[in-house]
């Protein structure tokens, strides 16, 4: 049964998961080669500008300083608009397929005709996607040390505490698939679906960003995912960010478990 | 012994009622009907069997389990084929037999195989490039294809030519004969005419009547025709309680016969009548009448 299931929900995204995890892998070692070169130019004239210091704040979750160092730059590369926007949207595409996908499309009446429980199709979907959000990260760490080694070969390469940040942005992915699967359970359509946990998210980056530099946002940070998603603290302090990471885990647990709920006790309506 | 067992089951959709206090009882081995008109709630009774909806009130049991309870556990000996059938575009029969056989964990290729080739559809050729009739078929022997013990179905015939709707009745029947259950829903009588045993009928979410077929056609009445005489005075004919007259056609009337046929023809030896013609047990105007009737009546 379960290999059954798992092979269904295979079949239906190993092309979107290995064209995210190429983007990702490609995006990630353009800016590990790019980002190098900017160093001095930044450090130099950009950063006195209090805008571009703002943007970095934004960005990083964090006070930059007068100068960058090679923490500031390898961070850029995991807080990238582009690659956040990468996890969230294989998060949320993966997670709306099921239940709100199935329902919105008609293929769940063909699906629970079959003698298997919704906690178990649930559980199965989730398993996979877990493991798509690993293969993500992973090609994007592989990309990262593919071209931070063209941009510098004599450079070590130390993927030590790249890999603490590529497990917090896990910790993220978890969290807003999790968004995702709650919103999922208690939607009969996928687009409106997919626009909510959009909305949350970015309300939520945007939260993150405002909170550096708006005191009334800062008094909410906390509400935002982003907040528990620093890698330029993880970089500069070496240390993992387990308080991060457990709230991550504990939201990310918590909705995806009140989804499973929900979806366990709902009508299904496709007509 | 019942396969499937309702009561007082009542599906509410907010203040919308989809079927209310429903009670009904599929006997193993019957070719059991259910019919009734667009929005009776045929529908919503088939997902409350298959685990879809929940009960607002009462209960549902198909082999003495729960059909919310545990849904899953029911399904292991059923067959279902829902009413707008939606198939994964990337599905093939031959894909679709090799994954439902997993789920089910039995190997459904070769009973499927013999199916398709029956039905004549194309084991390789997926969804997408489908005709509505053969993602029919497909759905057809995805539901048919492990031999369940209860085959339900909402509205199989939709979408398929002539000659497969006899080919199915005659899967139908053949499964009936060997010992299992169908319960299909329809909104066409011929259907259920020439195909059941047993017959419910819905009507704004209410059950109007619960018969054999056999008792149907015994208190459904015979369609009279009558040709008046050019010569004859319509106005002053007077029409007998036994006949119900449902249309006149200027000189041609057309009645249901509510008594004996003998006092018919005693009753139009005494009338300038041309010629009167007595037909079948008309079960469509039975049925129009349980369609039209206020539910309770």
């Amino acid at each position: 049964m379960t290999r059954g299931l798992i092979g269904k929900t295979i079949r239906e995204v190993w092309l979107a998961t290995l064209l995210f995890a190429l983007a990702m892998a490609g995006l990630e070692a353009l800016l590990a080669y790019i980002l190098p070169k900017f160093n001095e130019a930044l450090s130099g004239r950009w950063l006195q500008l209090d805008f571009i210091q703002g943007m970095f704040k934004g960005l990083l979750g964090t006070e930059v300083g007068s100068t960058i160092d090679p923490g500031v730059i390898a961070s850029i590369a995991w807080v990238h608009p582009i690659v956040l926007a990468l996890v969230w949207a294989q998060g949320i595409a993966f997670c709306t397929r099921m239940p709100a996908g199935e329902v919105d499309h008609g293929t769940i009446d063909v699906l629970f005709g079959l003698p298997i429980s919704r906690t178990r199709v649930y559980a199965l979907e989730s398993v996979v996607w877990l493991v798509s959000g690993l293969v993500l990260v992973a090609t994007g760490l592989l990309g990262n040390l593919i071209g931070g080694w063209l941009s510098d070969p004599q450079a070590p390469l130390a993927p030590g505490q790249l890999i603490i940040v590529v497990i917090n942005l896990y910790c993220l992915y978890v969290a807003v698939g999790s968004v995702a699967y709650l919103v999922s359970s208690l939607s009969d359509r996928r687009g409106r679906a997919v626009g909510i946990v959009l909305g949350i998210v970015l309300a939520s980056f945007l939260l993150n960003s405002l909170a550096q530099f708006w005191g009334p946002a800062k008094s909410i940070a906390f509400l935002s995912l982003q907040n528990y998603y620093r890698p330029l603290l993880v970089l500069r302090e070496t240390a993992w960010p387990v308080k991060d990471m457990l709230v991550l885990i504990t939201v990310g647990a918590v909705l995806w478990l009140a989804g499973a709920m929900i979806f366990a006790r709902r009508d299904i309506c496709t007509v | 012994m019942s396969v499937i067992v309702t009561e007082q089951l009542t599906k509410r959709y907010g203040r919308r009622v989809g079927i209310e206090d429903l009670t009904l009882s599929v006997p193993e081995g019957t070719l059991f009907g259910f019919l009734g008109p667009n929005g009776s709630g045929k529908t919503t009774t088939i997902r409350v069997l298959v685990g879809l909806l929940r009960p607002s009130e009462g209960g549902a049991r198909v082999f003495g389990l729960d059909c919310w309870r545990a849904s899953h556990r029911v399904k292991t000996d059923v067959g279902y084929l829902p009413g707008d059938l939606r198939l994964y575009p990337w599905l093939t029969c031959s894909v679709a037999l090799q994954i439902f056989g997993r789920v089910r964990g039995r190997d459904l290729t070769r009973t499927g195989g013999e199916l398709a080739a029956e039905f004549g559809l194309e084991p390789d050729v997926n969804v997408r490039r489908m005709s509505r009739g053969m993602r029919q078929k497909l759905g057809l022997i995805l539901a048919l294809a492990h031999r369940p013990k209860l085959l339900i179905l909402d509205e199989p015939t939709a979408s398929l030519d002539p000659l497969m709707q006899d080919k199915l009745y005659q899967h139908l029947r053949d499964l009936a004969s060997a010992g299992h259950t169908v319960f299909f829903s329809s909104h066409t009588l011929s259907e259920v005419e020439q195909l059941c045993d047993r017959v419910a009928i819905l009507r704004e979410g209410k059950l109007v009547a619960d018969e054999t077929l056999e008792a149907l056609r015994a208190r459904a009445r015979r369609v009279v025709t009558m040709r008046w005489l050019e010569a004859a005075k319509l106005d002053e004919i007077t029409v007998p309680a036994f006949l119900d007259v449902y249309e006149r056609r200027d000189r041609q009337w057309y009645a249901s016969l509510a008594g004996p046929v003998m006092e018919l023809v005693r009753w139009s030896a005494d009338q300038p009548i041309e010629d009167l013609s007595i037909g079948q047990p008309d079960l469509t105007r039975l049925f129009q009448q349980y369609y039209e009737l206020e539910p309770g009546m």
